[in-house]
């Protein structure tokens, strides 16, 4: 996907995270442009690592700086969970290049701003990092919610073994719901 | 009369910067001695005459911030939901001397000239942290460096401070790791930036990078990222209230410096035509990646080859070269606005490529720039005990600009002519209604 064409996607999803009253800051989306990549399977091709607050991904943080630095998204102070990132003067303009690319993503889109609108930060953490470890590592079977939560305490150890044992049960139902939309069984 | 154990250091930002003896063996090893030959800010020098410094000494300065942040962070008060992070006295002692050493070996793996064009002059996946990682786990610092110290460290602690999640993103990291090696590679409070700003302000004669560190890092506090209540508690670097001014200090004085000195046109098309040059001599256009080679490859090897180059006009690389011996820069023909930008977000790529169309790629470059990191967001702990959000305390930080440039370059015996045709034809080249989704 050209940079650009990314942007686009970006900004679709910014706009219904704000449409489901998320508080839209930066963690929110970089949680939600992980579950429509890896999820999703949006070809993003952002690289995700296991960091601030479960999966991240430098690009895409230096991506939504190109977009500030564009006008396509700015930010909004929000006292107190920080900043939210809004469209900017400039993101009309953006959407209206790419009209097939939305249209193609859109059902993606709403899915994960549907799944994930609601979230606060420690959610979002929580829940994708439980993601990241199922898809790191196939090895474990669905049914191993007890490995997987004592390795989510063991590299995030902030996150209880119970709350880790949570995330991986709702990931799971996500995961499910999700085959439908990206053709996976 | 007794081995002197303690060394020190001048230095023209930092006055002394100490070493023991274990870490005067890592800066002379080959490997930190060849960072005296390669110049912090590439060609910088041709702009801002002053600004020859090299990356030996800054690699010395990020060492000495680097202790004082150790310092500051590890001692009391540490905040209640950070405590159990923070390791016992004999494993502090051990992580601070990680963090010396990782300080110092933190940019061993630059090209000459410190060259940023990494994906065009090194072969595919490589990139100059890759290249730091493959020197302090190479053989030859094994045995001549590591294996020599009087108090062992493991080298992959080494690797993984110096580089932090970014340069080693095949590593997992635990907590203290993290946050030992945002201490260097921070994005917001990394020491690596506030020494280069304060030391490529002070080389290039500008003011615009200073800032007040003595106090900003005094005030560095490992926080939970705060905010509501369903906030993470993930520990990261963050300030004690007193401290957010001269954290604004800071990122306003990166913006400045990048706007000023290090987005400079001239700088910029400099380094194009280094590149240029490069391509043209180096062995399948690329820099080696063994270490061997990379150690012997400075910018005393480049700069001879530049002016071989120079003299010979047979030399495949001659004009290029000569665009920087006498100095015959390119000369700037379009630089990004934001009127040109709410019209095409693709301005300057629209124009470039109808530059090419016009007058032959040959005589034409393009630049671009985007602001990398420096997040104005961090926790702050209040007087009353709570930790918010620091852009909600403070009027500037939303305020400070993203960096970002976008440059079109002409043969300077072509720029009048070319100025009057971009004048001509700007709005039919930047509303050209060209498909561009796929």
């Amino acid at each position: 996907m050209k940079r650009l064409q990314r942007s686009a996607v970006i900004l679709s999803l910014v706009e219904e995270l704000l449409q489901r009253d998320s508080w839209c800051g930066e963690t929110h989306i970089q949680k939600a442009t992980y579950f429509l990549q890896e999820l999703l399977r949006v070809p993003l091709g952002f690289d995700f690592i296991l960091y601030k607050h479960g999966p991240f991904s430098f690009d895409l943080s230096d991506e939504l700086m190109a977009m500030r630095a564009d006008n396509m998204v700015q930010l909004k102070s929000r006292p107190p969970y920080g900043p939210s990132i809004i469209p900017g003067p400039n993101s009309e303009r953006l959407k209206q290049l790419f009209p097939i690319t939305l249209q193609k993503y859109k059902e993606r889109v709403e899915f994960v701003a549907k799944e994930l609108g609601s979230f606060g930060v420690a959610d979002l953490e929580r829940t994708a990092t439980a993601l990241y470890v199922t898809l790191k590592d196939t090895t474990l079977g669905d049914d191993k919610i007890e490995e997987r939560a004592l390795l989510i305490n063991k590299l995030k150890p902030h996150i209880s073994i119970e709350n880790a044992r949570l995330s991986l049960e709702n990931g799971k139902e996500i995961r499910e719901k999700a085959k439908s939309l990206v053709g996976i069984g | 009369m007794a081995k002197k154990d303690k060394h020190e250091v001048r230095d023209p930002i930092h006055v002394f910067v100490r070493l023991d003896t274990d870490e005067r063996k890592v800066l002379d090893s080959p490997e930190l001695q060849r960072l005296r030959n390669i110049h912090q800010l590439a060609l910088t020098y041709l702009v801002y005459p002053g600004a020859t410094h090299r990356r030996f000494e800054h690699s010395l300065g990020v060492m000495e911030l680097a202790t004082r942040v150790f310092d500051v962070i590890t001692a009391p008060p540490i905040h209640d939901k950070i405590r159990d992070i923070i390791p016992n006295k004999d494993k502090r002692s051990y992580w601070r001397r990680v963090l010396r050493m990782a300080a110092l070996c933190h940019d061993l793996g630059h090209l000459p000239f410190s060259h940023a064009a990494e994906t065009e002059l090194l072969p595919e996946g490589w990139d100059h942290e890759r290249l730091t990682k493959e020197i302090i786990r190479s053989d030859e610092m094994k045995s001549q460096t590591w294996e020599l110290l009087e108090v062992p460290v493991k080298i992959e602690d080494i690797v993984k401070v110096a580089l932090g999640p970014k340069g080693s993103k095949e590593l997992i990291f635990n907590e203290w790791e993290t946050i030992l090696s945002e201490i260097i590679t921070g994005d917001t409070f990394g020491v690596d930036r506030m020494d280069y700003l304060l030391r490529d302000s002070l080389h290039a004669g500008v003011a615009y990078g200073k800032f007040d560190h003595y106090r900003l890092i005094d005030t560095l506090r490992i926080l939970p990222k705060g905010g509501g209540e369903d906030d993470s508690d993930e520990p990261t670097l963050g300030l004690d209230y007193g401290g957010v001014q001269s954290a604004e200090a800071l990122l306003w004085a990166r913006y400045f410096m990048f706007s000023q000195v290090y987005c400079h046109p001239v700088r910029r098309i400099y380094d194009i035509h280094l590149k240029d040059f490069l391509q043209k001599w180096l062995e399948n256009r690329k820099f080696s990646t063994e270490t061997k080679d990379h150690l012997e490859m400075t910018d005393i090897e480049v700069l001879a080859a530049l002016r071989e180059a120079n003299s010979d006009t047979k030399h495949p690389g001659h004009i290029h070269a000569k665009r920087i011996i006498k100095r015959g820069h390119f000369k700037l023909l379009y630089s990004r606005n934001p009127n040109d930008q709410d019209i095409n977000p693709n301005a300057a790529v629209a124009i470039y490529e109808a530059a090419c169309k016009e007058y032959g790629p040959d005589f034409v470059r393009s630049d671009e720039y985007r602001q990398k990191g420096g997040s104005q967001y961090f926790p702050v702990l209040c007087k009353d005990g709570r930790v918010l959000q620091s852009v909600d305390l403070s009027d500037t930080l939303l305020k400070v600009p993203v960096v970002v440039s976008d440059f079109v370059f002409i043969d300077r015996k072509l720029q009048p002519k070319a100025l009057k045709w971009l004048e001509e034809n700007r709005n039919k080249i930047i509303t050209s209604k060209e498909e561009i989704e796929e």
